[in-house]
């Protein structure tokens, strides 16, 4: 075995580990079963409690929903904020970055709102929208487009002139020269941001779904968390970490396979 | 065999050139900041002529190399090729650069397919094309490879094939191998010499060292250090010689001895300028 396939097993063992000790730590304090519990039930209760809760759920559902279809109408809230700040964000970025006089324009608006804590914005997007669908998609989407965007125009504007140059005196025509060059060449820099907003677009479910709903992973922990109900608050927070989480190892291997020359210049 | 001081412009020469830089300057900025990185040059290059710029860091070598490229304006003066004035980038004048100018995304195959494709050849067409060049450069087991796995050197092979198979009048060379280990850029010089024998291209080559331009060129010029102008101009011979390692000879040492005293001065003169920046 090489050493550096030493040292990546090494690494993967000590990984599983930290996540066993979490676990453990876990069982540990709330004794599971096995023994006392450290702590008040009502306040941590044990994994396997939160396994047979969540197994409930699934069985019985939540306040009238099934858990998947609160975990789906989550999943859509996000997917479709996300998808629409990709479809939108991605273009504007690419031509903030290709021209001033579009950067000109643009910057200054993303800039000035990006400080804002989007959630801030929630009950005005409320008043303006209706308490529907719209609001919550909007929330999202005013958090995921500045990141999407921004990170599309760093990176068209990080492409070396080089690259650019030697298009052009190879006789490129200018489209040409944006599909095969700058486009790609841009790509590794787009799909960074797109993994970041994954990762914060899963957490402004929970902003979206705070006010004016009745459904979704986030509503069920809040709402349950107004009960005390400690253990379906964790299986909510559990299944939003799980979804984080497979989320961003899809869009890691996406970054490997389609976007493999990522860093290697 | 030695070096020959000459003007490398004139009437005579600019009759029958091919590239003509005529009075050319440049200046970046503009007031008191501004920096002016050539004095007004001249050079007439004929078809078939390797011409060598040698100078010191900042002497705007590469700066005239962005001009005759296209990729700059000159502030005065204009650039012809073929009574033709320059003024964007073309495929007829083909640029090899330093390094990081490969498409990593694509094969190699692919980056020496692009000028062609770009040129409206049908894809089919523009692969054998490529095949052809990539074989000049001995690289045929690596065409489906990606620019990031290859070496320094085989990565400039690439640039060289890639700068080749649009068949460009004029090839435009940036220091394309100082990035290299002295091995790797030895055997490369070589194989150049032998890609611009068989091919009888023409060859502006922008170099700090002076080797390598004895080495490769039929005329060497010498720059002095900014703002840059021409200091002389030599025809030589060494590239005539088949023996690789002509460079070991007495004439060779004495042509060096020549242009480095030329030169010392000029870059004494330019890390003062640095220094006092």
């Amino acid at each position: 075995m090489t050493n550096a396939r030493r040292t990546a097993l090494r690494n993967r063992v000590l990984g599983l580990s930290s996540f066993a000790g979490m676990l453990l730590a876990w069982i540990a304090v709330t004794g599971s079963g096995l023994w006392t519990p450290l702590v008040d039930p009502a306040f941590l209760p044990s994994p396997v409690t939160v396994a047979k809760t969540f197994m409930r759920l699934v069985d019985k559902g939540y306040q009238g929903y099934s858990l998947l279809h609160h975990f789906l109408i989550s999943l859509m809230r996000f997917g479709i904020a996300f998808g629409i700040c990709v479809l939108l964000g991605v273009p504007i970025g690419l031509l903030m970055g290709m021209s001033s006089a579009v950067r000109s324009v643009l910057d200054p608006p993303i800039e000035i709102t990006r400080p804002i804590p989007k959630l801030a914005l929630l009950p005005l997007f409320i008043i303006w929208f209706g308490i529907g669908e719209l609001s919550k998609t909007i929330v999202i989407i005013t958090a995921l487009f500045p990141l999407i965007s921004i990170s599309a125009m760093q990176a068209v504007r990080a492409v070396s002139t080089r690259k650019i140059q030697a298009a052009q005196s190879l006789g490129a025509s200018p489209s040409m020269i944006f599909w095969r060059v700058l486009l790609p060449a841009s790509l590794p820099g787009i799909f960074t941001g797109l993994r970041v907003s994954v990762g914060i677009g899963v957490t402004m479910l929970v902003g979206a779904e705070m006010v004016a709903t009745s459904d979704g992973i986030a509503w069920m922990a809040l709402t349950a968390a107004d009960f005390v109900l400690t253990d379906v608050v964790l299986v909510g927070v559990l299944i939003m970490a799980v979804l984080g989480y497979t989320l961003d190892r899809i869009f890691r291997v996406l970054e490997t396979r389609v976007v493999h020359w990522s860093g290697r210049d | 065999m030695s070096i020959a001081a000459l003007v490398l412009d004139g009437p005579e020469r600019r009759a029958t050139a091919r590239v003509v830089v005529d009075a050319v300057s440049k200046r970046f900025g503009a007031g008191p900041d501004a920096i002016q990185a050539l004095e007004p040059m001249s050079l007439a290059i004929d078809g078939g002529d390797f011409v060598c710029i040698v100078g010191p860091s900042g002497c705007g070598k590469s700066t005239l190399l962005n001009i005759v490229a296209g990729f700059e304006a000159p502030t005065s003066g204009t650039v012809t090729l073929d009574s033709r004035t320059i003024t964007a980038p073309g495929p007829e004048r083909g640029v090899v650069f330093q390094q990081g100018a490969l498409f990593n995304w694509m094969t190699v195959e692919e980056n020496v397919a692009f000028g062609p494709r770009a040129l409206g050849k049908p894809a089919a067409a523009a692969l054998d094309i490529a095949r052809r060049y990539i074989e000049l450069v001995g690289l045929t087991t690596f065409a489906r490879r990606y620019p990031y796995e290859l070496s320094g050197g085989m990565q400039q092979r690439v640039g060289i094939a890639r700068a080749l198979a649009n068949e460009p009048d004029v090839l435009l060379m940036d220091e394309p191998f100082a990035a290299l280990d002295q091995q790797t850029r030895e055997l490369l010089q070589e194989e150049i010499r032998a890609i611009w024998r068989r091919t009888g291209k023409t060859i502006l080559w922008i170099t700090h060292s002076i080797e390598e331009a004895l080495f490769l060129a039929t005329h060497v010029v010498v720059m002095t250090a900014r703002p840059g102008r021409i200091k002389a101009a030599f025809a030589a011979e060494f590239s005539r010689d088949p023996d690789p390692l002509v460079t070991t000879s007495g004439a060779f040492a004495e042509a060096k001895r020549q242009i480095v005293t030329l030169l010392r001065q000029e870059s004494l003169d330019a890390q003062r300028q640095e220094v006092n920046a």
